[in-house]
């Protein structure tokens, strides 16, 4: 055993050229590759550092945005509360306020009613009134009735001497009709009144059935009537007057 | 019994007598190349890595990563050489198990060529690094009473390189060869099985001295530094340096 220097020499170049083949083909190329990927692989990560912190940022702008949009969300549906109780309350108070008007109409409709039922009743009753007094007036009037208003007549001449004066000048006479025959006397009375206030105009007495008890007294145009009828046309108007007036209705029993 | 492929003359090249040794280093050589060739020839980043270049990969940076693990450096200079010390002559000792194959690392001469190798590449590691001065100065260190004793030091490093490797893989050639003659049908197989795992374990070990001294040779020598409130201090540098 021993050592072949020559050999030796060629191992240590072979050696040498070893070291470089390998170099060449096999450590830099899986070097350079381990180095690109490396590379690739920091490359990556800062990439994928970026989008998550981009996606963070993402994310905490989402977050951001779905506050605010629940906030306008709130905002609005509070707004929206808020107008469906103010409508609410404006429809129930113009509910109760129409409820209050018509009411207030059914009220006054009731008034109304009331006062027409009253007022109907009034005129019933004065009707009833007016038939009840009429009818008792035609019962009981006779011939002493018709000479008491004839008498009454007299009474109530004077305001009327000038109409009579006045209508006595196209006159020729002066007709006094009764339900009944009036008796001398009271034709004798009514005869010197009517002179004393127009002289010298005949006055006629007449008839007449279909007239009620009373004395009517025509010359020419002017006619006066003073019978039971005009009695109980004045109760008439007097119930008119007091029913327009809104009083009880309640006639007073003295003509007011 | 021949106990180095060094007497075996395979052919003869201008008159230059080419023996096995040789003939089956430049085999190692081509097998080592055609693979690295083949299995980097496609080599892109946009290529995913296969199972080939995935166990280069895992390889190279395993020899990187004990690299850097002994010299606290990151020199690829040294991933070179170390990393070619070991995968030489990991398949060359792999190759035991080839029938008629003799491993170039049963010859003397390629251990001492490869202790030889690291013998110079030793000096011109840490002149690179330090530059001459520097390396030179390592050789006085601590004083220059140590002159002779580094100097001898340097030599018997190389010499106990040669004879280790060679010796463990003779070793196990002769073992196997006497077995053979004896069992052989049970042991050799044995003894094979052994030889690859001790021939793994002598790539390893020739590979990590080798880095151990270039490593030691391309450290910074640290002179004492005096600062208020410290002590001096020495050491080496522990700053991992790129060398691309």
């Amino acid at each position: 055993m021993s050592i072949d220097w020559v050999t030796v020499l060629a191992q240590i170049a072979n050696f040498l050229v070893l070291v470089w083949l390998l170099k060449r083909f096999l450590y830099k190329p899986i070097l350079k590759g381990i180095d690109s990927r490396e590379a690739e692989i920091a490359q990556r990560m800062g990439e994928a550092k970026r989008a998550k912190e981009k996606a963070v940022a993402a994310e905490a702008d989402f977050v951001a945005r779905q506050q605010k949009l629940q906030a306008d969300q709130d905002a609005l549906a509070e707004r929206v509360r808020e107008q469906a109780k103010q409508q609410r309350d404006a429809l129930l108070a113009e509910a109760h306020e129409k409820m209050e008007q018509e009411r207030q109409d059914s009220l006054a409709q009731l008034a109304r009613e009331r006062e027409r039922f009253t007022s109907e009743l009034y005129q019933a009753s004065a009707d009833t009134l007016y038939q009840l007094a009429g009818r008792a007036l035609q019962d009981l009037a006779n011939e002493r009735l018709e000479e008491h208003i004839a008498l009454h007549v007299i009474g109530k001449l004077d305001p009327l001497s000038d109409e009579l004066a006045s209508a006595a000048e196209h006159a020729e006479e002066a007709v006094a009709t009764t339900h009944a025959p009036l008796p001398e006397g009271a034709c004798h009375e009514v005869e010197a009144a009517l002179a004393a206030r127009v002289p010298g105009l005949p006055l006629r007495f007449a008839t007449d059935e279909s007239q009620s008890p009373g004395l009517v007294l025509r010359i020419g145009s002017l006619e006066l009537a003073w019978t039971v009828e005009s009695y109980t046309d004045e109760l008439v108007e007097l119930l008119k007057e007091r029913l327009a007036s809104g009083e009880s209705g309640r006639v007073n029993a003295h003509g007011g | 019994m021949q106990l180095t492929p060094d007497e075996t003359t395979v052919f003869t090249l201008w008159g230059l007598g080419i023996n096995e040794t040789v003939v089956n280093t430049w085999i190692v050589m081509a097998m080592l190349t055609v693979a690295s060739m083949l299995v980097t020839r496609k080599l892109r980043p946009d290529v995913p890595p296969n199972r080939w270049r995935t166990t280069l990969e895992v390889i190279v940076t395993g020899i990187q990563r004990q690299i850097e693990d002994i010299s606290s450096q990151s020199s690829r200079h040294v991933l070179y050489f170390s990393g070619t010390l070991f995968l030489f002559i990991a398949l060359s000792n792999l190759l035991l198990v080839v029938p008629g194959f003799t491993p170039p690392t049963a010859s003397l001469s390629t251990t001492a060529a490869l202790a030889l190798s690291v013998l110079i590449a030793v000096p011109l590691f840490g002149i690179t690094r330090q530059g001459i001065g520097g390396y030179l100065k390592t050789y006085i260190q601590p004083s220059i009473v140590m002159l002779p004793f580094n100097i001898i030091s340097e030599f018997s490093r190389g010499i106990s390189l040669a004879i280790r490797l060679y010796g463990n893989v003779m070793s196990g050639a002769v073992i196997a060869g006497i077995l053979l003659g004896v069992a052989p049908f049970f042991f050799p197989v044995v003894m094979d099985v052994l030889g690859l795992l001790t021939g793994l374990i002598q790539a390893y070990i020739f590979a990590i001295l080798a880095t151990v001294y270039i490593s030691s040779a391309t450290a910074p020598v640290h002179k004492p530094v005096k600062t208020p409130g410290h002590e001096p201090e020495r050491g080496r540098d522990h700053h991992k340096e790129q060398d691309r």
